[in-house]
């Protein structure tokens, strides 16, 4: 069983103008797993995201990483090598004039030397697929994917044991979505990372997430298996959130015994032939 | 546990801050209201005693208060007021102006004199006068009246259409800011435990992003302007006049009129005063006079 | 006053390249939308999709340089004789981003101000506006600036504003891909209402399952080469082919195609939701 890297006490958040966002939330992300954060706008999910790494302070309640209290003054840095943010567009993050320096920053404003700046900056371009042949370009006038990868390596570059990643496969066509994803499986998988992905992709968390919290007006609805929280419709819908078409199609066929948490096409198709030859046997 | 009820607003945002949902001036004209500012403004122009200026900051308030304007807001000034009040004290502290007759102060190891002391507050207090009546403006004028206002002027179409947009991208800016420097918080800009020198270096890192999505988004807004058929000239498919919807809203109305033509009034007064016989001069100032004769030179 | 059956859009022989690129965006392109009918515009990003509409409304080549080759017709009249608020006024074009498309100070002026330039007066102004809030819901937000809106109000903002212009031909670019899954909702029940209106309508979107349940025709574009539209039936039949493509086909769709494989179906895949279960609980009852 996985120990908390990160452990939510009882959190609460109001933003400055009073508007409460999140309500004793408790929550535990551990050293290695793959969560999916779900939930209507407005719901909280990005702004519980941004407490889990110090960028928004609680109101009530703790944020604890690695044993650090996210309250504590000058633990940007500190925070910044554990858990790890990509924003949902690049274009917020990169500032520097060539994809080499930009993977850098974080090392070097980190205070290491040139000489474990460069190992980093090698390590981090090729996990995250960023050819050297391009660490001379701007950054700006990359593709919005290449760009997106920088984004990611320069974080990764800070080594943190957890990512964030705010919706990765926005305005990405199919394609595009599954190549992200199953990059971060391998961040999971091949690396040892926590990758906590912000989405409303309801397919792709199905198919790559192995947790599922699900979030609404603040308050945590769900939080298990991917699999039992993306069937319970009922409760997705406290939170505006539709499942997946599978899913759906699924649940019309309970009565005639099809299991209600399919998730994934294969699953749905292999419950049908199943059913199917149960009842033909049963005919027959 | 009960759903908090968020409040019932009572302000509505604008590029520099809030409005209130309703106050007494919205039932004037905007174009009366934006005169106003440019009254408001140059008032202070023409005095300067300081307790003239003191009186018309009352009035001011007074304004303030009555147009239902939320006086915490105003908070937000408070740097800028102490920093330009740091500034001008320290200048005629440390190179004060200095001609023969000017009386000399002694406060620790500085030397400065009454006149350039007295010029600086002066000073101060009628800059101040000036800042919290456009300040007063900008609370109580959504973005949409100030353009109303400027389009009863008769202002060329393409200058107020430009200035419409520049407000527009001003406010985009500002939300793209606020995410920018949390995505740079993100990679570890402890931006608060930054020196001075690296302070300059830290705009950049927020400029670079800022202009980045600018650009990006200037070519998606050309494209959907043109889409629409919107061009800065103004002209109308049909080739007839323009018609105005928003500001046809608004009508012109006595009351109007009156407070116009009083406010000009009171302006040229103002003016005519101080220009013909310096009404509002240094020297009518009592509390001045007063300090200058106990400095022991003549009043 | 168009004859009825001339065609709302008559593309032939285009081919467009952008200035400074060494490829085509678009190739060749020869198709037919008819007066209206709901078409879908899918395929990989970067195939020329956006170029498409940019070419049909006539942004291309008026906003754009490059090379231009062929010729677009709207409703029989060659574009490039029309001016800029003529093709305004006959095309809509709606874009992706909702920020980009709200330049005006209040849902209002913003509303208004497409109609300012098409000379109309304020009873002719307030009857569009009348009209164009029968199809979307906007009559609550007419007070408030951009930055009080969310992302979808915004985008029903811009459609509304387009709509407004009363346009013959509707043209949208991946409407919903930068709006949440609430606005989104919203998004795609405007679609719903305007598939009812007599509009002719062009959507480009990544989200099939949604457009399968709106598109008459649904036509592929893939490295600059626009596919002859299909029927959505016919089109959505092809999973494997849409696979290929790199799109993903409705999940509906792509169950019964394995269906088919295992042969417990037989027939065109369903690709719309309550077909499916029917088509699926008819499969599980009687084999």
């Amino acid at each position: 069983m996985a120990e908390a890297y990160v452990s939510v006490q009882d959190l609460d958040f109001h933003y400055p103008d009073g508007t409460p966002a999140l309500r004793g939330v408790n929550l535990e992300i551990g050293t290695n797993e793959f969560v999916a954060l779900i939930g209507q706008n407005g719901s909280g999910k990005t702004t519980l995201g941004k407490c889990l790494n110090g960028l928004l302070k609680p109101s009530a309640g703790a944020v604890l990483v690695d044993g650090l209290d996210t309250r504590s003054r000058g633990i940007v840095k500190k925070m910044a090598t554990r858990v790890g943010y990509v924003f949902q567009n690049p274009d917020h993050q990169l500032f520097n004039n060539t994809v080499f320096k930009e993977i850098a920053y974080g090392p070097r404003n980190l205070g290491m030397d040139e000489a474990e700046t460069r190992a980093r900056v090698y390590e981090a371009a090729r996990v995250a697929g960023v050819s050297e042949s391009i660490f001379d370009e701007h950054p700006f006038f990359l593709t919005k994917g290449l760009r997106q990868r920088v984004a990611i390596a320069s974080i990764l570059a800070m080594r943190p044991r957890v990512l964030i990643v705010d919706e990765p496969t926005t305005g990405q066509d199919f394609r595009q979505s599954l190549e992200v994803m199953n990059f971060l499986e391998r961040l999971w998988r091949e690396e040892g990372h926590s990758i906590v992905i912000v989405t409303h992709e309801m397919s792709l968390a199905a198919r790559y997430s192995r947790r599922t919290v699900l979030l609404g007006h603040g308050q945590v609805l769900a939080d298990g298996p991917t699999r039992e929280v993306l069937s319970q419709t009922d409760t997705l819908a406290r939170s505006d959130v539709l499942p997946t078409q599978v899913t759906r199609l699924a649940q019309r066929l309970t009565d005639l015994g099809v299991r209600p948490d399919v998730i994934l096409v294969e699953e749905l198709v292999e419950e049908m032939v199943r059913v199917h030859q149960r009842h033909r046997r049963a005919v027959g | 546990m009960a759903v908090a009820v968020p409040a019932p607003r009572r302000m509505r945002k604008t590029l520099l801050g809030a409005v209130p949902m309703t106050s007494p001036f919205y039932a004037l004209h905007p174009v009366t209201r934006l005169v106003g500012l440019l009254v408001l403004a140059a008032v202070p122009l023409f005095i300067y005693m300081p307790e003239a200026n003191l009186a018309f900051l009352s009035l001011l308030l007074v304004l303030f208060v009555g147009g239902r304007v939320d006086l915490r807001g105003l908070r937000i000034y408070l740097p800028l007021v102490m920093t330009v009040a740091f500034f001008m004290f320290l200048v005629v502290l440390l190179s004060p102006d200095y001609a023969s007759g000017y009386i000399p102060i002694h406060l620790g190891p500085f030397t400065t004199y009454y006149q350039s002391l007295r010029w600086t507050i002066a000073s101060y207090v009628r800059i101040m006068a000036m800042l919290f009546a456009t300040i007063l403006y900008f609370s109580t004028n959504h973005e949409r009246e100030i353009l109303v206002a400027l389009r009863t002027l008769r202002v060329p179409f393409a200058v107020s259409y430009i200035v419409g947009l520049s407000v527009r991208a001003a406010g985009m800016f500002m939300e793209d800011f606020r995410v920018i420097r949390q995505a740079e918080q993100a990679r570890g800009l402890d931006s608060s435990s930054l020196r001075l020198r690296d302070r300059t270096r830290l705009y950049g890192m927020y400029l670079v992003p800022l202009f980045t999505i600018a650009l990006r988004r200037a070519e998606e807004i050309s494209n959907a302007l043109a889409a629409r058929g919107y061009s800065m000239s103004g002209k109308v498919l049909t080739g007839g006049v323009r018609h105005d919807f928003v500001r046809a809203r608004y009508r012109l109305r006595a009351i109007d009129a009156c407070l116009i033509l009083l406010m000009v009034a009171g302006l040229a007064v103002v003016a005519y005063l101080q220009v013909r016989s310096g009404w509002f001069g240094l020297e009518r100032s009592p509390l001045l006079m007063a300090w200058q004769r106990h400095l022991g030179g003549t009043g | 006053m168009g004859a009825a059956g001339r065609p709302a859009v008559a593309i032939a022989g285009l081919s467009w390249t952008y200035e400074r690129r060494s490829e085509p965006a678009l190739r060749d392109v020869d198709l037919t939308i008819d007066q209206g009918e709901f078409l879908g515009v899918v395929g990989p990003n970067e195939s020329g999709k956006s170029t498409l509409l940019y070419v049909i409304q006539g942004l291309i080549p008026s906003n754009f340089n490059g090379i231009w080759r062929g010729r677009v017709e709207l409703f029989g009249k060659d574009t490039s004789a029309m001016s800029g608020l003529e093709r305004a006024a006959a095309a809509g074009l709606v874009f992706a981003d909702p920020e980009a498309q709200f330049t005006a100070m209040t849902v209002e002026e913003e509303l208004v101000f497409g109609l300012e330039n098409l000379g109309l007066d304020h009873r002719q102004i307030e009857l569009r506006l009348q009209r164009v809030s029968d199809l979307i819901d906007l009559e609550e937000l007419y007070d408030r600036s951009p930055y009080d809106l969310s992302g979808g109000q915004k985008q029903r903002v811009a459609i509304a504003c387009v709509l407004a212009m009363e346009p013959r031909v509707l043209l949208l670019d991946e409407p919903t891909s930068m709006i949440d899954p609430r606005g989104k909702k919203e998004i795609f029940e405007v679609l719903r209402r305007l598939k009812d209106t007599d509009h002719t309508v062009v959507v480009v979107e990544h989200n099939l399952e949604e457009l399968a349940a709106l598109a008459d025709r649904v036509c592929l574009v893939e490295g600059g080469r626009v596919r002859p539209p299909l029927p959505a039936g016919e089109f959505f039949a092809r999973v494997d082919e849409l696979i290929e493509a790199g799109l993903q086909p409705p999940q509906v769709a792509q169950t019964f195609a394995e269906l088919a494989r295992a042969g417990l179906y037989d027939g065109p895949p369903p690709y719309r939701f309550e077909p499916a279960v029917s088509a699926a609980r008819e499969v599980l009852s009687h084999g």
